[in-house]
């Protein structure tokens, strides 16, 4: 680093060092944990040469002790009630030592910093710096040396020190986010969001809560070159694409046996699908499949329909599969229409078929929202790995209709439970392991959000080769969080339970090292139409609808009537 | 077991070293001598009742600037081939204005004496047992702390309340030997800034002559200075308030005699004996004492008696803290003009160290001048592991066994209560 301005002394390097950390002792409130900090040394550099070097380095923890206040006078303080700031008493000196891992060392003559692995180790009594903030900033930045750094916050330990991100590995390579509910997951992805449609780089987003819905709120204000789309799931399809039905009963209803298949193949040949709706068709097919069992059941034994092969076991089962898939998809079109009827400000269109429209999702510019409120796990588990397995074969074909994406899934224990916990089997973990271990290959780089990373499918984890961890108190997370992400630093997860809303540690291929950050916070991005939920205010704006009035007007006479009724004499 | 002079330590040392009549008689004797002087006191109205309220104490006493001052050894020189320091550390608080200063002084002890003055021979200059070197120890400690008295009284602060760490002026017969060297012309003045200027004689330079002038000056002190003694193992008090007694011709010489006969026979000190009579909160006025004589006696006649007979008297008092602790001994060379109010900021500064009973910020200052700053505790453990290691790869024996020394002693020498200070008189 040339022409280097002036760093702080704040402390003096201690007895034993070694290349990986060192001790120092600190002047009184001049750094604190997490904070980078650097000192001077001479490493030999393998040409017989000695260079003098700046080793980097980040502080581990702290500990603190004032060896001038007697442990007695603590005593007779608490037995006698007194202040200790109206005593004679010392109070400032509190003599504090770091502990430093060594990051690397930077070449002292060199304009670009690039840290390399110290290979021998610091001087003991050698004088310990604060190095300005743009300093370690260009550190930072310049070691990580990306194409394309997007800015997520700052240095938790020092505010003017801003972290930038790696955002080629970030949308190439897999990250997980983890923290407990409020930690701050969701603000974070936001501001990568927020970056990333900078870069005009195509997402979808799997939004179960709406967290997401200020980006359409803000499109015009804050993007005006992005396409925000908001999707809700499609249930209607080609008749080309009939075989859809295929998958929806494999996901939804049981997995069919090959007679089985045959049965249902040779009903779908036989109902003509008109292009209304999918539930209308399924129906269809029911009512053709009732007809042929009552003919399977006649003294034709299936003759005149010319199903007399079929086992009349067979039929049943693919009828009530076939009722299954009915009924469930029934069910989440209506919840998820009567939450999509709540926000009347937002156009929500249906989801274009990604088979054979897949620009319509994922193209340059834009942030597609797949809004699943109001699905149940399996439904919305289903709906995402129909698409995503389908967005995903586009872009594993030689034609490439569609770009390199990325994709964002919310709550994501919903989606990819654990293997001890994946009772239902859900189709989207298969979809997306499959995507996680080849989506390097194609473009397709997943963002896993969720707040119990233990409950997670073990095999994705394992994929994710960035995490990003907020506040997180339960014992069993954080020992996950400890033991699946080596490039954690110890004692950086020490601090998990300790952290504030939206600081968290990052760790992993889109940094340089574990580093604690303070996460900006993009208010506009909240979606104002729900705002954060406040049933106080909402139960202050609440009024009775009009049934209801009336039902508790009408209460009021019917209790007179059995009041009067239990006066009556027997 | 933290206080030897404990009336109970005393009686058991009896039980296992005395002959069996002064075994039978020890706790009889005290007890008898305790009941006379006891009926003296009272006469004399000698003792006081404190007052001790910490909740209204302290906050109403915040505003005072009070200096505490220690000497000692920097014992970790002795791990390197640094020589031997001699310090005087200060710590000066006041908590109103939010204030707290630890100042020192200190010199290396070769570059304190004057070798060309220095008439006995020199055996070993690593000899730590060597009895010059230790008085040459004690006389420099001695003096850098009074130096630091003389030292707070010029400064620009105004202090209300000093204390020292031992006495306020020490027994100077260990130093009236002959041949013991004089400080240097450097030493001295850095000693005493003001002093003779301009041609100072090796006689200037030596202990007694600069050590009076520093103790002249501390007389002079427009605030109160103590020096405050935990572990006094003298019956000073107690002799000389029977000397006034006989003075004044209220007990007759033979009855006075022989009671110090007894208080010697059976090595009673003021702190026996006032540990039996002083309830906790109570002190003993200050009397008058000639430090350096005895009575009418000089201690030891030497060339410097006439020097020594310059040094001003002392007033000597005790506060008891707590009930299972001898009472402290406050000594000053002027009768405190607020006593009460200072003797009651002793008692209350010295019940924050309850187990030990005396002034706290003594405590802090002695940790202050024993540990130098970068081997205090958590420094200390990477730096003796360092040097064990290190010896360990010289192979070399000695340096081996002194590390192994430094690193078994470490808890002893820098976590335990500070050494006691052993006065004779
Ligand atoms: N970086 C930040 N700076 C300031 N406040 C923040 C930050 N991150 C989060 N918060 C606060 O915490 C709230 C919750 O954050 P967020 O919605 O990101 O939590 P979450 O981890 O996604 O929780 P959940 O798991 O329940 O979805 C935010 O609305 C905001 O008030
Ligand atoms: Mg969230």
């Amino acid at each position: 680093m040339r022409k280097k301005l002036k760093w702080q002394t704040i402390g003096t390097v201690l007895g034993e060092t070694n290349i990986n950390e060192f001790f120092f002792s600190l002047k009184n409130y001049q750094a604190k944990k997490g904070d980078i900090v650097a000192t001077e040394t001479n490493v030999p550099d393998g040409n017989g040469k000695i260079i003098s070097v700046t080793v980097w380095g980040k502080i581990m923890s702290i500990d603190c002790s004032n060896e001038w206040f007697p442990r007695q006078a603590a005593q007779e303080l608490a037995n006698e009630d007194i202040d200790i700031r109206d005593t004679i008493l010392p109070t400032t000196r509190d003599e504090l030592i770091c502990k430093v891992s060594i990051l690397g060392y930077t070449k002292n003559n060199e304009d670009k910093l690039k840290l390399l692995p110290l290979v021998y180790p610091v001087k003991p009594a050698a004088s310990v710096n604060y190095p300005h903030s743009n300093d370690v900033e260009k550190l930072l930045i310049s070691d990580l040396n990306s194409k394309h750094p997007i800015f997520i916050g700052s240095l938790l330990a020092r505010e003017s020190v801003e972290i930038k991100i790696d955002a080629d590995n970030l949308v190439s390579r897999h990250v997980l986010i983890t923290g407990m509910s409020g930690s701050g997951k969701t603000v974070m992805v936001r501001r990568i969001i927020s970056e990333l449609m900078q870069k005009m780089f195509p997402m979808l987003i799997y939004d179960i809560h709406g967290d997401y819905l200020g980006f359409v709120q803000k499109n015009k204000q804050m993007f005006p070159d992005n396409k925000v789309k908001l999707f809700y799931p499609n249930l209607s399809i080609k008749s080309e694409d009939k075989e859809i039905i295929y998958t929806l009963i494999e996901k939804l209803g049981k997995p069919l046996t090959e007679p089985q298949n045959d049965y249902l193949n040779s009903l779908i040949n036989k109902v003509k699908y008109e292009e209304s709706s999918l539930i209308k068709y399924i129906n269809k097919l029911i009512a053709q499949s009732r007809d042929y069992i009552k003919d399977r059941n006649s003294k034709t034994k299936g003759a005149s329909s010319g199903m007399g092969h079929i086992k009349a076991a067979t039929m049943f089962v693919v009828n009530r599969s076939l009722g299954q898939v009915v009924k469930k998809l029934i069910s989440m079109e209506q919840t998820n229409f009567r939450h999509r009827k709540k926000m009347v400000n937002l156009k929500f269109e249906q989801l274009p078929d990604a088979g054979t429209e897949p620009e319509k999702i994922i193209s340059k510019g834009q942030l597609s929202i797949l809004y699943l409120k109001g699905y149940e796990t399996l439904p919305a588990s289903a709906i995402v790995s129909i698409l995503s397995e389908s967005l995903f074969k586009h872009r594993q074909e030689v034609e490439e209709e569609i770009p390199p994406f990325l994709t964002i899934i919310e709550e994501a224990h919903n989606f990819i439970p654990s293997r001890t916990e994946n009772k239902d089997n859900l189709p989207s973990v298969e979809t997306i392991r499959k995507l996680i271990t080849e989506g390097r290959k194609f473009g397709t780089g997943l963002m896993i959000v969720s707040q119990r990373p233990a409950r997670l499918d073990e095999t994705i984890v394992s994929q994710c080769n960035s995490h990003i961890s907020f506040r997180i108190k339960n014992q069993k997370d954080q020992k996950f969080v400890r033991d699946t992400s080596e490039t954690f630093d110890a004692e950086d997860t020490k601090q998990l339970p300790a952290l504030a809303n939206g600081q968290g540690v990052i760790s992993g291929q889109v940094v340089n090292f574990s580093l604690p950050v303070q996460i900006k916070f993009d208010e506009q991005l909240l979606n104002t139409d729900i705002g954060n939920e406040n049933f106080i205010s909402t139960v202050e704006k609440w009024d009775d609808k009009e049934t209801v009035k009336l039902r508790k007007k009408f209460a009021k006479d019917f209790s007179s009537i059995s009041e009067s009724d239990q006066r009556r004499p027997h | 077991m933290h206080n030897a002079n404990n009336l109970f330590i005393n009686y058991m040392d009896k039980a296992v070293h005395g002959s069996p009549v002064v075994q039978a008689n020890f706790l009889k004797v005290i007890l008898k001598v305790s009941e006379t002087i006891v009926k003296i006191l009272k006469h004399e109205n000698l003792i006081i009742n404190l007052n001790y309220e910490p909740g209204k104490f302290w906050p109403a006493h915040k505003d005072k600037t009070v200096a505490f001052v220690d000497g000692g050894l920097d014992k970790t020189s002795f791990l390197s081939s640094a020589p031997l320091t001699i310090r005087a550390g200060s710590y000066i608080v006041n908590k109103a204005a939010k204030e707290e200063f630890f100042t020192q002084q200190k010199n290396c002890l070769v570059d304190l004496y004057d070798p060309d003055n220095e008439l006995y021979d020199f055996i070993d200059d690593d000899n730590f047992e060597d009895l010059m070197l230790n008085k040459k120890k004690d006389a420099a400690r001695i003096i850098f702390e009074a130096s630091a008295l003389v030292n707070h009284i010029q400064s620009e602060r105004n202090i209300d309340l000093c204390f020292l760490h031992g006495p306020i002026q020490a027994i100077l017969t260990p130093f009236t030997q002959q041949g013991f060297p004089p400080f240097t012309k450097l030493a001295a003045e850095y000693i005493i800034p003001f002093y003779k200027k301009k041609k100072m004689s090796p006689e200037d330079r030596h202990f007694i002559n600069v050590y009076l002038e520093c103790v002249k000056f501390i007389k002079k002190s427009p605030f109160p200075i103590y020096g405050v003694v935990e572990t006094a193992v003298s019956a000073a008090y107690t002799k000389n308030l029977l000397y006034s007694f006989k003075s004044k011709g209220i007990i007759s010489e033979k009855d006075y005699r022989e009671t110090i006969d007894t208080i010697i026979k059976y090595r009673i000190t003021d702190a026996n004996l006032f540990e039996i009579i002083l309830k906790k909160n109570q002190a003993l006025k200050p009397i008058e004492i000639q430090k350096q004589f005895y009575g009418n006696k000089i201690i030891q006649r030497s060339m410097w008696d006439d020097l020594i007979e310059q040094y001003p008297k002392i007033f000597m008092g005790y506060v008891k803290v707590t009930d299972n602790q001898a009472p402290i001994r406050i000594e000053t060379l002027n009768y405190p003009s607020n006593l009460i109010s200072d003797f009651s900021y002793i008692l209350a500064v010295s019940k924050l160290l309850p187990n030990y009973g005396y002034p706290v910020g003594l405590n802090v200052v002695d940790r202050f001048v024993k540990i130098s700053n970068w081997m205090s505790k958590a420094s200390r453990n990477y730096f003796t592991t360092h040097l064990l290691k290190q010896a360990i790869n010289n192979k070399d024996k000695n340096t081996v066994s002194l590390a192994l020394k430094i690193l078994s002693k470490k808890n002893r020498a820098w976590m335990n209560r500070p050494t006691k200070r052993r006065i004779s008189r």
